[in-house]
């Protein structure tokens, strides 16, 4: 009969399977344990899905190259660089912080990255300063992040909302005029990003007209424009992100208002931008890095790796990645050392170099705030430029030191460990 | 201040008459099969992304007309494999089904086009607005405002003219009954539930040209309809049409005077439906028990 000569599953095999599988369980953390003396682990930890999946996978994009060429040039202190990825998920922070827990007891890493959610940063930025492990937060931007609560082994590469509101206030009053609405999202980052604005165009002698909270994930913009347009100011500030701004700035460009007022923000990226027909690609805005820097040294470099590897010109987003992962390396040499305490304090006031800065004016971490403070560049959304992806024509250049206020404005009182 | 009253009042009918689109193909679903389809907006996004694909082969128009019907399509293949299993049982695994099928198709739209938004472009001409004064009416919106209301009347005359309408209407109120006397229940589910699939799909295609188009789309869009059929009152299509209006009215005053409570408002007023009224305002007493 036919079903005879099929294998059958009796007893014993079942209990032979199960102790083999027993076997490879036991033996399983040997294995990995072997491995971990090997390689030095950099833990990400960063949004990979929901509405900030598309920021979230160019820093990642970032990260991978920095990882490829820092393992050419020999590694992290002789040893081999891996990088262990997980998704934190957008908004949750109790994954987030699980992740974090998991990547630094299980995996053992040296380095944790992430978040870009202001509010996840900070609730990584707990546990990694509980278990003293060095972390970089590539792209939060909220000020308490390296402001009132500041860690020592807390280090962000991405600006304060505060800067960036300095960076952009000049230009506006500037040219546009003295009148201001306010469309800002109802939350930590849109409530400090408004309150820098605010203080930047008064100190310049505009005002704040009006202004609307909205909020996260609104999905029509159009009543707050109609009010917007109904208390004729100069100029309409978009504060929201994401598809946030996506939806507003369709919407206002659909009704016209870019012809009644001007419209402008402060942080913009490139990745809503990608996402915008041409004729809804308008205002001012401040870009904190942008691949089209004619003349600045190994730009055109970066661009083509990361070409090479995504089809698509590099982000601010992927050159946070990029900046963060070269941090990690960067720490270690000069400290010679992979405890936590050295590297953060040789990265005090740590110049990175052109190759990695990537930008006209020196990028520095200022010490006492683990900020790094780099270039930050003005201008004005384009529907066409003379590339496919040159959507953001720059009008000014900022130095990061010009517009990143004071170590005692930032509020930052550093606690080193005894 | 009284004119800004006014123009938002003018807006809300217009956004809500998108949302009570979106809420009507969810409606019919819920009224016969007793499926609350939480993957709604999963087949919204689809019809979006459907379009985008479509247009530089058959431009706006064209697309607008052939991705709902493509959604539709596999809508009806979702309905055989993994809906017609869960019917006659208790409404909470359809729940939980299409709740699990919501982010599989999320995922799905993310893996093919990206993560990151896409440039979703619908005609020039119909891009700005039609007045001066009332600069928030636009071609692209009139023309939105006019599909709405003839996907409306249609659904009307096929429900009360049709030997098919009038079979939904009746497996609405008693498919059992309906079954007895030798109509196909089977089929007569599905073509029911292909319909409000085209209608996400209908209603994905034009939210592309108002909004940014990425995988979230349909997510968040998805909440605000519901909230339209429980405020209109379930089993009844011409409360999900008023319910949509009214939520799209009062997040419209909200804006005015509490701005940013315009989404909590539609919640409070779901709210205080059900405390007064759990049926709600045109509902029928007793559906889904």
């Amino acid at each position: 009969m036919p079903e005879l000569a099929a294998p059958r599953l009796n007893r014993r095999a079942v209990v032979k399977g199960g102790l083999a599988l027993g076997a490879a369980q036991l033996a399983s953390p040997f294995v990995l344990t072997a491995r971990a003396a090997e390689a030095v682990k950099i833990g990400f930890d960063n949004a990979l899905t929901g509405p900030y999946a598309g920021p979230g996978k160019n820093e990642l994009v970032g990260c991978q190259l920095a990882v490829d060429q820092i393992n050419e040039k020999g590694g992290i202190l002789g040893r081999k660089v891996e990088l262990v990825v997980e998704d934190s998920t957008s908004g949750d922070a109790g994954v987030a912080v699980q992740k974090a827990r998991k990547l630094i007891d299980s995996d053992k890493v040296d380095f944790l990255l992430g978040h870009l959610n202001s509010a996840l940063a900070l609730a990584m930025a707990q546990v990694s300063n509980e278990k003293g492990v060095l972390h970089i937060v590539p792209g939060g931007h909220t000020d308490a992040i390296t402001g009132k609560t500041c860690h020592w082994n807390v280090f962000r590469v991405c600006n304060t909302t505060a800067t960036e509101a300095n960076a952009v206030a000049g230009a506006l009053v500037k040219q546009y005029g003295k009148k201001y609405y306010y469309i800002t999202p109802d939350y930590a980052f849109g409530h400090t990003l408004e309150a820098g604005m605010v203080k930047a165009i008064a100190a310049l002698g505009g005002e704040r007209v009006g202004g609307d909270l909205t909020p996260l994930g609104t999905v029509d913009f159009s009543s707050y424009l109609i009010k917007a347009q109904a208390a004729n100011p100069d100029v309409i500030i978009f504060l929201i992100q994401g598809d946030d701004m996506l939806n507003a700035l369709k919407q206002a460009t659909q009704f016209g208002l870019q012809n009644k007022v001007h419209l402008a923000g402060a942080q913009q990226e490139m990745e809503p931008l990608e996402g915008l027909p041409p004729e809804a690609r308008v205002g001012t805005w401040v870009m904190e890095w942008y691949w089209k820097q004619p003349g600045a040294p190994h730009v055109a470099e970066f661009v083509d790796a990361i070409k090479k590897r995504t089809g698509h010109v590099p982000t601010a987003r992927t050159w946070f990645g990029f900046v963060s992962t070269w941090t990690c390396a960067l720490a270690a040499a000069k400290a010679n050392s992979l405890k936590a305490l050295d590297m953060a304090k040789a990265l005090q006031d740590f110049h990175l170099p052109p190759e990695i800065a990537l930008g006209p004016n020196p990028a520095y971490y200022r010490a006492g705030q683990n900020q790094l403070i780099s270039t930050l560049f003005v201008g004005d959304a384009q529907a066409k430029g003379e590339a496919p992806e040159d959507l953001f024509k720059v009008t000014k250049v900022v130095n990061g030191a010009d517009v990143a206020g004071t170590l005692e404005e930032s509020e930052c009182k550093m606690i080193w460990p005894s | 201040m009284s004119q800004l009253v006014l123009f938002n009042v003018f807006n809300g009918l217009i956004v809500g008459a998108f949302y009570a689109l979106m809420a009507l193909g969810l409606s019919l679903i819920l009224n016969l099969s007793g499926v609350i389809n939480f993957a709604h907006g999963g087949f919204l996004a689809l019809g979006a992304y459907f379009a985008y694909a479509l247009i530089p082969f058959l431009g706006f128009w064209g697309a607008l007309v052939v991705a709902p019907v493509l959604v539709a399509v596999l809508g009806l293949g979702v309905e055989r494999v993994l809906i017609r299993p869960l019917y006659g049982a208790d409404p909470l695994y359809g729940l939980l089904l299409t709740f699990g099928l919501a982010y599989i198709l999320e995922d799905l739209t993310r893996l093919v086009w990206g993560a990151q938004s896409v440039p979703f472009q619908a005609p020039a001409a119909l891009m700005t607005p039609l007045s001066s004064d009332y600069f928030f009416l636009t071609g692209y919106r009139l023309v939105m405002i006019g599909i709405v209301a003839a996907a409306v009347g249609g659904l009307f005359v096929v429900l009360n003219c049709t030997r098919l309408g009038t079979r939904i209407r009746a497996g609405t109120r008693d498919l059992e009954t309906v079954s007895t006397l030798g109509v196909n229940v089977r089929i007569l589910r599905s073509l029911n539930f292909g319909l409000g699939i085209y209608m996400a799909g209908l209603a994905g295609v034009l939210a592309a040209g108002l909004l940014g188009l990425s995988p979230t789309i349909g997510a968040n869009l998805i909440m605000p309809s519901f909230v339209a059929i429980i405020v209109g009152g379930l089993g009844s299509l011409l409360g999900t049409l008023l319910g949509g209006l009214l939520i799209g009215v009062a997040s419209g005053i909200a804006a005015v005077y509490v701005p940013s409570a315009t989404e909590a408002v539609i919640y409070v007023m779901m709210g205080l439906v059900l405390l007064v009224r759990p049926r709600g305002l045109l509902g029928e007493e007793g559906r889904l028990h």
